[in-house]
């Protein structure tokens, strides 16, 4: 390294230690006075850099960082709270509502039907078919196929708002109650339990039908609800879309 | 919540090392921002929003060593985003002595207030390196790295810095004794 070297790494760069630098400056005296003089003048700028700092500084971040952090943390507790609040208020809604659909469902409605007809399920004499195509008759519906035997009442009625055909059917001497709702499609199949109610809700013809019993089995649903598809939808037709005639 | 709760002993963890940074290098992000913008005030802001800042990210910070370069590293970044939001007149201070309690010191009309008015008239392309060097403790390659610079350039900023500012205080000393 030489003199001119020196003195430009001197300048970019008073305190380096690189090997052949300190070797120069061991070696030439008047880079090593003018690396005397650079050091001192790197003291007097270091001086001057080193400007007061006010008092308090340390203490008033610690305070700024410890208050921000309660402050997120009180943040993160409170939007945890309302969270909290705003799950139990969806709850709450939403069981309001899953309440409201469930009392306007059709095994609600038709389980609210049966207190005043619940005499009908005390009657055993056989109707004729007449009289049952007569109340089919009054919801302008036509029967396709045999009236099941043993059924013992039939009424035009209205389960909650559906205009509905009411029925009684018994089975092995047990009383079943049908309830044909023609403008009241369920999707699905689907058993239900309310209220000491047995029952079960199916598609038919255009319409739904209800099963219903108080003897707590389903037992005779199947044959029961065989036996008025045939007669909604006419004989061999399984077929749970076909429409009934008006 | 029991002493050894382990959530508990990372929170303080955390708060420890957060005040061992701030008390151990507080004093030195003042300076660094005092001579940024001029202004005691702002620069107890930017302090302040720096170590805010490192308080959020201070998980990141693995090695101790590393804490003062990263720290600076924040604090210029934040004084840069002060100067994007509020447009503040912090560059043209070349010619502005700062007025504040820093500046007016007893040692105002000494060696030591010679050399600050000399720093204020450097370009901030010369002043910065050399605070970052001087202040910062930071190698030509880390000031680079820094400045998004090459290295060479680096050294040659320094080189100019000192250049200029012996030239400065040269002629303030002339001018003081009536030599120009």
């Amino acid at each position: 390294m030489d003199c001119l070297e020196f003195r430009r790494i001197l300048t970019a760069t008073p305190h380096s230690d690189d090997p052949a630098f300190v070797t120069h400056r061991r070696e030439c005296a008047a880079c090593a006075a003018a690396w005397e003089r650079a050091q001192a003048f790197e003291n007097e700028l270091m001086q001057a850099l080193t400007v007061p700092v006010p008092e308090g500084l340390v203490d008033r971040i610690l305070l700024a960082q410890t208050t921000g952090r309660r402050q997120r943390i009180s943040r993160g507790r409170r939007i945890a709270l309302s969270l909290a609040a705003s799950v139990l208020v969806a709850l709450g809604i939403g069981g309001v509502v899953w309440q409201q659909l469930d009392a306007h469902s059709l095994p609600a409605l038709a389980v609210a039907h049966m207190p005043p007809e619940i005499d009908a399920l005390n009657l055993t004499k056989p109707l004729t078919a007449q009289a049952v195509a007569a109340g089919f008759a009054g919801r302008n519906l036509a029967l396709r196929g045999p009236v099941p035997a043993g059924t013992t009442y039939v009424h035009d009625c209205e389960v909650g708002t559906y205009a509905a055909v009411h029925l009684v059917t018994r089975r092995d001497g047990e009383p079943v109650v049908v309830l044909y709702m023609p403008d009241k499609r369920v999707a699905k199949t689907s058993d239900f339990d309310r209220h000491g109610w047995v029952g079960r809700e199916m598609p038919m013809g255009t319409g739904s039908l209800v099963l219903l019993t108080d003897r707590g089995t389903r037992a005779p649903f199947d044959a029961v609800a065989a036996d008025w598809r045939k007669a909604i939808q006419g004989p061999g037709a399984d077929a749970e879309h076909a429409p009934l005639a008006p | 919540m029991k002493p050894s709760d382990p959530v508990l002993e990372d929170v303080n963890a955390r708060q420890h090392q957060f005040e061992a940074l701030t008390r151990a290098h507080a004093a030195d992000l003042f300076r660094f921002a005092w001579w940024l913008c001029g202004q005691e005030a702002l620069a107890h802001d930017l302090v302040q929003e720096t170590m805010l800042r490192a308080w959020k990210n201070i998980d990141s910070l693995r090695d101790a060593d590393a804490a003062k370069p990263w720290l600076l590293t924040i604090l210029r970044r934040e004084h840069a985003r002060l100067y994007e939001r509020k447009r503040l007149d912090l560059v043209e201070l070349e010619d502005n002595v700062p007025e504040n309690a820093a500046w007016a010191d007893p040692e105002r009309q000494g060696r030591t207030a010679e050399i600050r008015r000399a720093m204020w008239k450097l370009p901030k392309k010369y002043r910065e390196p050399l605070l970052l060097q001087t202040l910062g403790g930071f190698s030509c390659e880390e000031i680079a790295a820094e400045l998004g610079e090459k290295p060479g350039a680096v050294m040659t900023q320094l080189f100019r810095a000192r250049q200029q500012l012996k030239a400065l205080l040269d002629d303030d000393r002339e001018a003081a004794h009536g030599l120009s």
